[in-house]
């Protein structure tokens, strides 16, 4: 699998009679797309020139979304049989009506509105309808969903969510053996592979760790939507930076809590969602952002925080600022970074990182 | 709540209010304005309006300690708060405040230097610098003790929100109401009416007020009447000449906004729509030589009303329609005091910016031929996302449909340093030969 790319993977699943579902960010039930032989194809940065989305979106939107409605309008999701739009912006929400509404996506299109915080008792039973509702529907396209199925699947999410956890925890002690680069194309991997496929990839790393880890490297925590400029990554291999963790809309923000065991596979993918990590997306309060950032801080041994903040991202740039302040009260040294996808990283913008991991060596 | 500032709260409602207001009577009688030719008759309601809103933000000055004070967005079920007799203070009305003020920059700037990026929505921005530095043209805003909260506009409030209740340590309620990307579904309604119910009891636990239904059906009922009139007033602009405009409007919905569900509201557009009617009767426009009819989408320029209605008077256009301030009349038939906490989930859930793109063609298309509007402004608003993304699809998709000429300015609501006058200028004026060039 790993010298696939993420296209010749999809197209192999194809002509396995499995169903490709693009999904835009970044919240949504995969176990449910997963027991319905569905494998999500998300969209977070495809490798594209905006230039057809140009007509369609104003200048000040990001570039997630940019991209997003960029590829549509080229026509490079025509391999998937669907797409599905979770509700996690405005930006995100205005867009799938765009497509659903004005452009046409020529193919079925799914939404997943789930409850933002600070939660009402009643949004889990919302929560729980939504998970059914959605099932119901994709189940006119792609049958009938098998509970015993979900429930399997349900558990596959909970094994990977333990694997996961266990690559974080090694990798904070640098016991991974890989560099920033190398680790996030393998959680990324998970953006479009289908779980049997993950699973052993992630496991071949846990068995491959080291008895244990080097400690010249800066261990710091990236904050922020995803991993990229992929240029940051890396800059900061360079620098002899050790991402020890993240706080990432695609990474870390997603990981399920492992451990619970419900009978109901809908009763549990609803108590994943409640007790998932603080994310801007879901109006978590900032005191659990703030306090989130500080357990990942303690556990890992970070000295300092990265902000890679895409452009234009409101959740995200509402957070900052306080985010900010309390690091500081904290004497953790932090940087922001505006960035724009799959455009590189100004001269200026390096320096600055360079300079922030200089202060961070003499912390 | 003490005795020493509920007495002065009183005092200043019987006295010092009433005692503000004569002398601004008397300064505005000294400083009369002078009329323009190509503008009609100014409303005679507008004095009482501006009475309405300088008592308000007066006395709000003087509710902490007397009153629970809440602050709320334009789209949350205010009605609710009511109930408990909460003063509201709505910070996008405050913001639309500052930006005709022209103070947008000033206290953008604040929030900005505490970190807020130049790119988030500016009414944040500006009540962020408020709540920062103090600054305000109103005098003073008072502190909250509870943030209300709606998403239903935007998710942008709910961000704005949790910085303030960060910031202060205060409550925040949410009333989450799920995107309809397509119809609304029993289980939205049963989810938002739940929440309603679910919120009583922490308010009552930060008012020290009990609840009580019958008050809460009364505010309702309040509500809903001066919203149907609120309607009624905006429906008079289908007539020829339309006896106001939409910049008389975008300021004429203060009390809908802010005051929704107390007396005070109902009594004035009682008043307005009076006026209005005998304006109709008379043939009285808000324009001297109403041309064409135009349609604006998105919240108002601020900064530029006051220009940009003289512009367009010149001309001989007039703005007849707005999705802005039709959005507090649009949903109010689906109010009904009798079921308080579903209807009024399913008048805030169905709220225009709460619909997908699909509604708004619609809505805007009914428009157009309900006013008979021959031209479409859109506002490109920076810092409304929700408003601003799908604009140049429904330019493009209402002018091929209806044959109307339409014109997309760029701007922002409040931050006068997101807009270029020369190129606003330059798109207006050929909007305004292709308008001109019509038969």
């Amino acid at each position: 699998m790993n010298a696939m790319t993420r296209k010749e993977y999809l197209l192999l699943q194809k002509k396995k009679r499995r169903h490709l579902m693009g999904v835009f960010p970044a919240q949504y039930p995969k176990e449910i797309l997963w027991a319905m032989n569905v494998v999500p194809a998300e969209i977070w940065d495809p490798p594209l020139q905006t230039t057809a989305a140009s007509a369609h979106l104003q200048s000040y939107i990001c570039s997630v979304v940019q991209l997003g409605l960029e590829l549509v309008l080229q026509g490079k999701g025509d391999i998937v049989d669907a797409f599905l739009f979770p509700h996690t912006c405005d930006s995100i929400q205005n867009m799938a009506s765009v497509i659903f509404d004005y452009i046409g996506a020529h193919k079925p299109c799914y939404f997943f509105y789930h409850p933002k915080a600070p939660y009402s008792t009643a949004a889990r039973e919302f929560y729980r309808q939504q998970l059914r509702d959605l099932a119901d529907s994709l189940s006119s396209q792609f049958g009938p969903l098998d509970p015993n199925l979900l429930r399997e699947k349900v558990a596959q999410g909970q094994y990977i969510a333990r694997l996961l956890e266990e690559l974080y925890q090694l990798r904070a002690q640098n016991r991974l053996g890989i560099t920033n680069v190398a680790f996030y194309e393998l959680i990324r991997r998970g953006e479009y592979l289908f779980p049997d496929d993950w699973a052993p990839e992630l496991e071949k790393h846990v068995k491959q760790k080291k008895e244990s880890g080097g400690n010249s490297q800066v261990p710091i925590l990236l904050s922020g939507v995803l991993p990229n400029p992929a240029e940051l990554l890396k800059l900061l291999d360079e620098l002899q930076v050790l991402v020890a963790h993240d706080d990432l809309l695609s990474g870390s923000r997603r990981l399920l809590v492992p451990g619970n065991d419900f009978k109901d596979p809908f009763d549990q993918l609803t108590e994943s969602y409640f007790s998932m990590p603080p994310c801007s997306t879901r109006a978590s309060s900032m005191e659990r952002r703030r306090n989130y950032l500080f357990k990942l801080i303690e556990t890992t041994g970070a000295r300092g925080v990265l902000f890679d903040i895409v452009k234009f991202c409101e959740p995200e740039w509402f957070d900052i600022p306080s985010l900010q302040e309390s690091l500081k009260e904290r004497g953790i040294p932090s940087l922001v970074l505006d960035t724009e996808l799959n455009q590189g990283l100004s001269g200026q913008m390096s320096t600055r990182v360079e300079a922030f991991i200089e202060t961070l060596h003499k912390v | 709540m003490s005795m020493y500032q509920t007495a002065r709260y009183h005092f200043m409602k019987d006295v010092g209010a009433p005692a503000l207001l004569q002398f601004q009577k008397k300064r505005k009688r000294k400083h009369p304005g002078i009329p323009n030719p190509h503008l009609g008759p100014p409303l005679k309601c507008s004095g009482r309006l501006r009475e309405i809103m300088t008592r308000h933000y007066f006395l709000s000055r003087f509710a902490p300690g007397a009153k629970p004070v809440a602050w709320v967005t334009s789209g949350a079920p205010v009605e609710l708060l009511r109930a408990f007799d909460f003063y509201t203070v709505y910070p996008e009305n405050h913001g639309a405040l500052c930006g005709a003020r022209k103070m947008g920059p000033e206290l953008c700037s604040e929030a900005e230097n505490r970190g807020y990026h130049p790119d988030l929505c500016s009414y944040a921005r500006i009540d962020l610098g408020t709540a920062f530095s103090g600054k305000t043209p109103t005098g003073r805003l008072p502190r909250p003790d509870l943030l209300f909260c709606s998403n239903n506009i935007c998710q942008t409030v709910l961000y704005w929100f949790k910085a303030l209740s960060h910031y202060w340590d205060i409550p925040l309620i949410l009333f989450d109401t799920p995107y309809n990307f397509e119809d609304i579904r029993e289980h939205d309604i049963l989810y938002m009416a739940r929440q309603l119910e679910e919120m009583i009891p922490e308010l009552e636990r930060i008012s020290g007020r009990k609840f009580s239904e019958t008050r809460f059906q009364k505010i309702a009922t309040i509500a809903r009447d001066s919203a149907t009139l609120w309607g009624e007033v905006l429906a008079t602009m289908k007539n020829r000449p339309a006896p106001m405009s939409i910049f008389d409007a975008f300021v004429h919905l203060a009390p809908i906004v802010s005051l929704r569900g107390l007396p005070v509201a109902l009594e004035y557009y009682k008043i307005l729509l009076d006026e209005l009617q005998d304006r109709v009767h008379q043939g009285i426009g808000a324009i001297t030589n109403e041309k064409k009819r135009l349609m604006w989408d998105n919240i108002a320029i601020w900064f530029k009303i006051r220009d940009w209605s003289l512009l367009f008077a010149e001309r001989g256009f007039n703005f007849v329609a707005a999705t802005y301030t039709n959005a507090w009349a649009e949903t109010i038939q689906y109010l009904d005091p009798r079921s308080p906490f579903e209807s009024m989930a399913k008048t805030y859930g169905l709220v225009i910016l709460n619909n997908n793109l699909n509604h708004r063609l619609e809505l805007m298309a009914r428009m157009v031929k309900d006013y008979q509007v021959d031209g479409l402004v859109v506002h490109s608003d920076r810092s409304c996302k929700p408003y601003s993304v799908g604009q140049y699809d429904l330019k493009r998709l209402l002018s091929e449909r209806l044959g109307i000429n339409a014109v997309v300015i760029e701007a922002d609501m409040t931050d006068s340093r997101a807009y270029s006058e020369e190129q606003a200028r330059t798109r207006l004026e050929a909007f305004f030969e292709a308008l001109e060039s019509e038969a």
